[in-house]
């Protein structure tokens, strides 16, 4: 029977494989979409929400005083700050986006422990003042820099006094198993930005504020404290969580992730409509064998298989071409939408979801004519138009 | 005096067309016995067709007795009737009925899925019933590849594979220029003589019917005179 299922897909090959394919392309997209959003979320969640954050109330772009460092290490069951500025400079072209931040070297891996570099490259990002460290995603995009070990960048919002590039020298890449922490930034050292603006009689300002917890420590109280210290100005803070400031940094993309899920619901319903139709068309090009099958003493059942095997087998193999597609591809996706989604991946319950989806979609689109199948009588089927 | 094959008892068939109620057997009786080679004819639309579907099975009656091959198929439904058809009855259509996607061989074994024959055994009964009929040569053709007489017999092969007892072909020769049908009715009336088949073929060709042992005419559901011919016709 599986012969008779396979030479009646086979013996319609192009409605076959266009049915199969926008299956398969169908479920390819949703796999995508659905790991964006997984992708947002799972940063979401490997928020810690024992690091603290400090930001102008005003906005996120607002500089704060460097000064207020000493004061915020001063706070009670604090354990380290790091201060972060946005450089938002570019390598050879404004098109090549990433994040490259001036942070405290030593204190960035006090904080930060899933951020991994080797003993090598610590001891140099620690020592050499223009030394910087790239995760393994921005390098991999980017192979000349562990050729030349050199990456100049233009410095858009922080020219050199020189008028030429930013010299820094790559001590090494850095590794984070977190999901909160992407791979794809540079960060450099504090003290080479800040005697360099001197050239210019610049003294720059801080973008945030990171800060580790003793064990044990009060985060409601230590966040109080904080906000209240600088309730006065010269500037006004707010002091949140990694996992609120997070969240609402996610908030900005507003209902993207929303919407998101609603294209891929529409793909799907959209490709059901389609292999419905296939399906049908197969269900009415077959009823004169669907007769003869039971005139040969094959049951109900049978003629039900018959069908729903065939829509089983365009949309599982659809579905496998989908999940392969989604795989084959998913680490040039990653670096293609690196720069909006960090550390985008697929999970494996994408994968399952994607399989069980197809497998649906297949009896969904199989039951009706299967069902006709099921019931139609066998002497009316025989007198149906063969195809 | 052989057994009975076929026994048939007030017979009753209705259609219901737009509130119209159309009787098309009406209280048949008839009886036919096993191993004879039977001819129906009768005028378009007296119900030929209808009787032999309700005898294989292929739709029930509405009242009445119809014992065939000693089962009393009236009693029958569903995967019940469905497993009787396979195992005792072999048809042979007009239209030949074939399914375009397999192959003659193909044909021919989907029957014997129905049986617990093993994959080889199947394969080589098809190609047995294939032979018999003459077509050892062409068993990967597709039914597109065939003559309309060719097609008829790969369709009497699938009808002899399961062996069955009664063959039931409906205008088996309709479709076929005057040489397939002498070499389908000669198939059919060598099943009769040497495999013992007891064959009801409806036929509206009198010199088709002339093979026959019998021929039963059949007129607006009612039963007509049946004729027996001369053994030597039937050669
Ligand atoms: N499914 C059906 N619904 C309604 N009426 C039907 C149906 N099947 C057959 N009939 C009617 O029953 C009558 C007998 O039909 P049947 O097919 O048995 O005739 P027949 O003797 O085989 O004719 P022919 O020689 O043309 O094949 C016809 O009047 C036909 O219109
Ligand atoms: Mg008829």
């Amino acid at each position: 029977m599986f012969k008779l299922v396979l030479r009646n897909l086979l013996g319609h090959p192009i409605r076959s494989a266009i049915t199969a394919v926008s299956v398969g392309v169908a479920l390819f997209l949703v796999c995508i979409l659905t790991s964006i959003i997984t992708t947002l979320q799972s940063g979401l969640a490997a928020a810690s929400s024992t690091r603290l954050v400090v930001m102008s109330s005003i906005s996120l772009f607002q500089d704060i005083p460097l000064s207020y460092q000493e004061r915020i290490a001063s706070v009670d069951g604090i354990a380290s700050v790091v201060k972060w500025q946005w450089f938002g400079g570019y390598y050879k072209s404004q098109e090549n986006f990433f994040g490259q931040f001036a942070v405290d070297p030593e204190r960035m891996f006090e904080v930060y422990p899933e951020v991994k570099v080797d003993e090598a490259t610590k001891q140099k990002f620690l020592t050499q003042r223009n030394a910087c460290i790239v995760g393994w995603q921005l390098a991999a995009e980017f192979p000349e820099w562990q050729e030349t070990g050199k990456i100049p960048l233009t410095g858009a919002l922080f020219p050199h006094p020189s008028g030429g590039a930013w010299d820094f020298e790559l001590a090494g890449i850095y590794r984070s198993e977190a999901a909160n922490f992407d791979n794809r930034t540079m960060f450099f050292r504090w003290d080479l930005f800040e005697e360099t603006l001197k050239g210019n009689g610049d003294s720059p300002g801080v973008g945030v504020y990171v800060m580790s917890l003793d064990p044990g420590a009060d985060v409601e109280r230590i966040r109080a404290e904080v906000e209240t210290m600088f309730e006065n100005g010269p500037a006004t803070v707010r002091c949140d969580t990694e996992s609120e400031f997070t969240r609402q940094f996610l908030s900005m993309l507003g209902d993207i992730p929303m919407f998101l899920g609603w294209i891929g619901a529409g793909v799907l319903v959209a490709i059901l409509l389609g292999a419905i139709n296939a399906m049908l068309m197969a269900g009415r090009e077959q009823t004169h064998d669907i007769g003869i099958l039971k005139a040969l003493g094959f049951t109900d059942g049978a003629a039900f298989g018959v069908l729903i095997a065939q829509s089983l087998v365009l949309c599982l193999a659809g579905g496998a071409f989908g999940v392969g597609l989604a795989a084959l591809l998913e680490e040039g996706i990653a670096l293609a939408i690196g720069s909006a989604f960090p550390g985008f991946f697929i999970e494996t319950t994408t994968y399952i979801g994607a399989g069980v989806a197809s497998l649906l979609v297949g009896l969904a689109a199989g039951a009706i004519p299967a069902w006709n199948a099921l019931r139609v009588n066998c002497v009316e089927a025989l007198r149906a138009k063969g195809a | 005096m052989s057994e009975s094959m076929i026994r048939v008892r007030g017979l009753t068939k209705r259609y219901e067309r737009g509130g119209e109620t159309l009787t098309v057997l009406d209280n048949l009786n008839l009886e036919m016995e096993e191993g004879r080679f039977y001819a129906l004819m009768g005028p378009s639309g007296s119900g030929k067709t209808t009787l032999l579907n309700l005898i294989g099975g292929l739709d029930t009656a509405d009242s009445g007795e119809l014992v065939v091959a000693g089962e009393d198929v009236a009693q029958l439904s569903g995967a019940d009737l469905a497993a009787w058809r396979a195992a005792n009855v072999g048809f042979v259509f007009q239209g030949f009925n074939l399914i375009p996607v397999l192959t003659a061989r193909e044909n021919v074994e989907l029957p014997l899925k129905l049986t617990p024959l093993s994959g080889a055994q199947r394969r080589q009964q098809a190609e047995t019933a294939l032979k018999l009929v003459g077509l050892g040569d062409r068993m990967d053709h597709r039914p597109r590849q065939l003559s309309g007489g060719q097609e008829q017999r790969v369709a009497i092969a699938r009808a002899i594979a399961t062996d069955p007892k009664l063959i039931l072909a409906d205008e088996p020769t309709g479709d076929l220029d005057r040489k397939s049908a002498e070499q389908v009715l000669d198939l059919l009336g060598r099943l009769n003589r040497e495999f013992k088949k007891t064959i009801l073929m409806v036929t509206h060709d009198p010199h088709a019917a002339e093979r026959a042992q019998s021929i039963v005419h059949l007129d607006k559901g009612q039963l007509g005179r049946i004729e027996h011919n001369q053994p030597a016709a039937a050669r």
